[in-house]
């Protein structure tokens, strides 16, 4: 099997996940209790203009017609008007979603920078004070959950010590200037990625920890000393590659977690994102909005799986079958 | 001078319940051009006298006295950094147990000789590659394969891979470590005849670690044979194959059958080896010596040179032995 089919089996399997969730995201917001019509109709209108209401929303379709409407509505695009603001859902995500990207891309590069070194350093000095300390660390901020340190972060640094904005992507009004603005930007992201960063790194640093451990154990690592390699060289050139592909699992792994994760932190920290919008859409029984969110988070997360079993062909060499074919 | 010296050598293993003496008091030579083989049981200290030589050690493993002479510069000394750049591999190099796990399986095994290169000679990448796929072909791999990865070749392939670069840097020592427990037999006759083509070719000398007793005699000069981190018997293959001097290395000899002669029951030696935290007093032979009495007990016997051709021995009993009992027989 070479591994362009190897792609194309893994794009096809993303293709079906992703039709089984939208058809998911149609039934779980159509099951939930509560009417989503109450939020816009106020109970002085008439029949008449509830039926009219109804009717422009398409709630009066039989589920069925619904359904096959939202399917084809999804392939352009179209994910309804948003019940309460009454504007494209659509436009509303494209709004969102850089802030959102940002801080996912922020929170996830400095996790994953940190956690892997740390991860390196403490193996390389297994049972040292250092090793011991950092291993502490990290398995304590694995431990306890993400929003209670958010809650205590957001206390410290906007109550106790207010050195940081508390919520928000940026300061209203945004200062002038493109680099004011950019460093105020960076001002409100330091909080929210800082506290993603503090409450996963944990997590890669042990593992990192451990499969090194167990590649340093490893008899082609003597054959690396013996060769005279430096011990750098032994640890970042032949332990850590080695490695690589169940950590690089493991980072993909943990992406469609991040994703979900952000919900709660960017309600936490009040961020203009998907997360956030997803959340107030859910709290307000906006179907439209509530599943557009809901199916790109989904999207995000298939896409993130794709990635990982792509990107772990590419580290493996022995899942990339080369051109003679497997032997 | 001999190219390797070994006087005294001891090396301990730390443990929580005291030192493992592993290599204890261990002298020896190897002569240029010339091939020891170092026999023994399963954890005698074989292995661990190879990562000693090349400063392998675990943590908790140290030097503990002694000298490894090479060309009479005291490696033991060297400080870390140096005996790594202008030793390993450049001038003592190993081959390991390679059909298992010697070569990194993410890695192209041409780069992985490559690598050993650059790491102590300046030469340009393109002349390192070169060198590597004359080195593969030296050990009959078509060098067209350097770009394939090591789960790409089969066991006895990967074997000759990790030979072709202990060859990499020229050495002047070569250390073997069962070099050929992996592979089956018919692989492991192809592998030790290429390792003694190019040991003569190019005269090496080489150490070579094994419990079979048979891969020693086909390849080695000298032998010696290793009881409880100790050599007890130490001599030319053949003085040591026709006249065993010692009770332990009689019963190794013994234990192997010999298919030229009469058919007899293999002897196996009854009891195990010794706890190595907490060697037996004297010899540490005697619990499982049917020679043993009082003074085998209390004093630790020498290795001391009997008859000609430098065979010796550490045994308190070996004028018993000169003298052909057998030992052995019920």
């Amino acid at each position: 099997m070479g591994f362009s089919r190897y792609l194309l089996k893994r794009l096809v399997y993303a293709f079906i996940v992703v039709f089984v969730i939208m058809t998911f995201n149609f039934a779980i917001f159509r099951l939930m209790p509560g009417d989503a019509t109450k939020m816009i109709i106020d109970p002085t209108f008439t029949p008449e203009a509830i039926a009219e209401l109804r009717r422009q929303f398409g709630l009066d379709d039989p589920p069925l017609v619904q359904y096959f409407k939202y399917i084809g509505n999804l392939f352009k695009f179209d994910m309804g008007l948003s019940f309460s603001t009454r504007r494209p859902v659509v436009n509303e995500l494209k709004e969102r979603l850089p802030n959102t990207i940002v801080l996912f891309l922020t929170s996830f590069i400095f996790t994953t920078i940190i956690g892997i070194s740390v991860g390196i350093y403490t193996a390389s000095k297994r049972g040292t004070f250092g090793d011991n300390f950092v291993t502490g660390a990290g398995l304590f901020a694995y431990a306890v959950p993400a929003f209670w340190i958010q809650l205590l972060l957001l206390m410290l640094f906007g109550y106790y010590i207010p050195i940081l904005p508390i919520h928000g992507t940026m300061s209203a009004p945004p200062p002038d200037g493109f680099f004011l603005q950019f460093l105020d930007r960076i001002h409100h992201l330091i909080l929210p990625a800082g506290s993603n960063v503090l409450v996963a790194f944990g997590s890669w640093a042990l593992y990192t920890r451990n499969t090194m451990l167990e590649a340093l154990g490893q008899d082609y690592i003597v054959t690396a000393r013996a060769k005279g390699l430096e011990e750098n060289v032994v640890l970042r050139h032949h332990a850590l590659r080695s490695v690589l592909p169940p950590i690089v699992t493991l980072i993909f792994g943990a992406l469609p977690g991040m994703v979900s994760g952000a919900v709660i932190t960017e309600t936490i920290f009040s961020w203009h994102g998907v997360g956030k919008y997803l959340m107030d859409a859910v709290m307000m029984q906006d179907y439209p909005a509530a599943q557009g969110a809901f199916y790109l988070i989904a999207l995000a997360v298939v896409i993130c799986n794709l990635a990982a079993d792509i990107v772990y062909g590419i580290v493996d060499p022995r899942i990339r079958v080369g051109e003679g074919g497997a032997k | 001078m001999a190219l390797l010296e070994v006087r005294d050598l001891k090396m301990y293993y730390k443990t929580l319940r005291g030192y493992v003496k592993a290599v204890d008091s261990v002298s020896f030579d190897i002569e240029k051009g010339k091939a020891l083989g170092i026999a023994g049981e399963s954890g005698c200290g074989k292995t661990s006298m190879a990562v000693t030589i090349l400063r392998l050690l675990p943590s908790n493993g140290k030097i503990h006295g002694g000298s490894v002479k090479l060309d009479g510069v005291d490696i033991v000394k060297l400080d870390d950094e140096e005996f790594r750049k202008s030793i390993r591999w450049k001038k003592i190099s190993m081959v390991f147990q390679g059909a298992m796990n010697a070569l990194n399986p993410v890695h192209r095994v041409g780069d992985q000789i490559v690598e050993a290169i650059l790491a102590h000679e300046d030469v340009s990448h393109a002349e390192a590659v070169k060198r590597a796929e004359d080195l593969l072909d030296m050990v009959g791999i078509n060098p067209k394969r350097f770009r394939e990865y090591p789960h790409e070749f089969s066991g006895g392939m990967k074997q000759r891979v990790v030979i072709a670069m202990a060859l990499a840097c020229n050495p002047d020592l070569i250390i073997a470590d069962e070099p050929t427990t992996a592979l089956d037999v018919m692989v492991q006759s192809q592998v030790l005849k290429a390792m003694e083509d190019l040991r003569k070719r190019l005269d090496l000398s080489m150490m070579l670690i094994t419990h079979d007793l048979s891969v020693i005699a086909q390849t080695c000069d000298d032998i010696a044979i290793m009881y409880a981190g100790k050599i007890v018997e130490y001599g030319n293959v053949i003085d040591i194959y026709d006249h065993p001097m010692h009770p332990y290395g009689m019963g190794l000899v013994n234990s192997f059958p010999n298919i030229k002669a009469e058919r007899t029951r293999v002897r196996s030696l009854p009891g195990f080896p010794p706890n190595l935290l907490a060697p037996p007093e004297g010899c540490r032979f005697h619990p499982r010596c049917p020679l043993a009495d009082d003074i085998c007990m209390e004093e630790e016997p020498k290795l001391i040179e009997i008859g000609s051709n430098s065979h010796k021995v550490a045994c308190h009993k070996v004028d018993m032995l000169e003298r052909g009992v057998d030992i052995w027989a019920q």
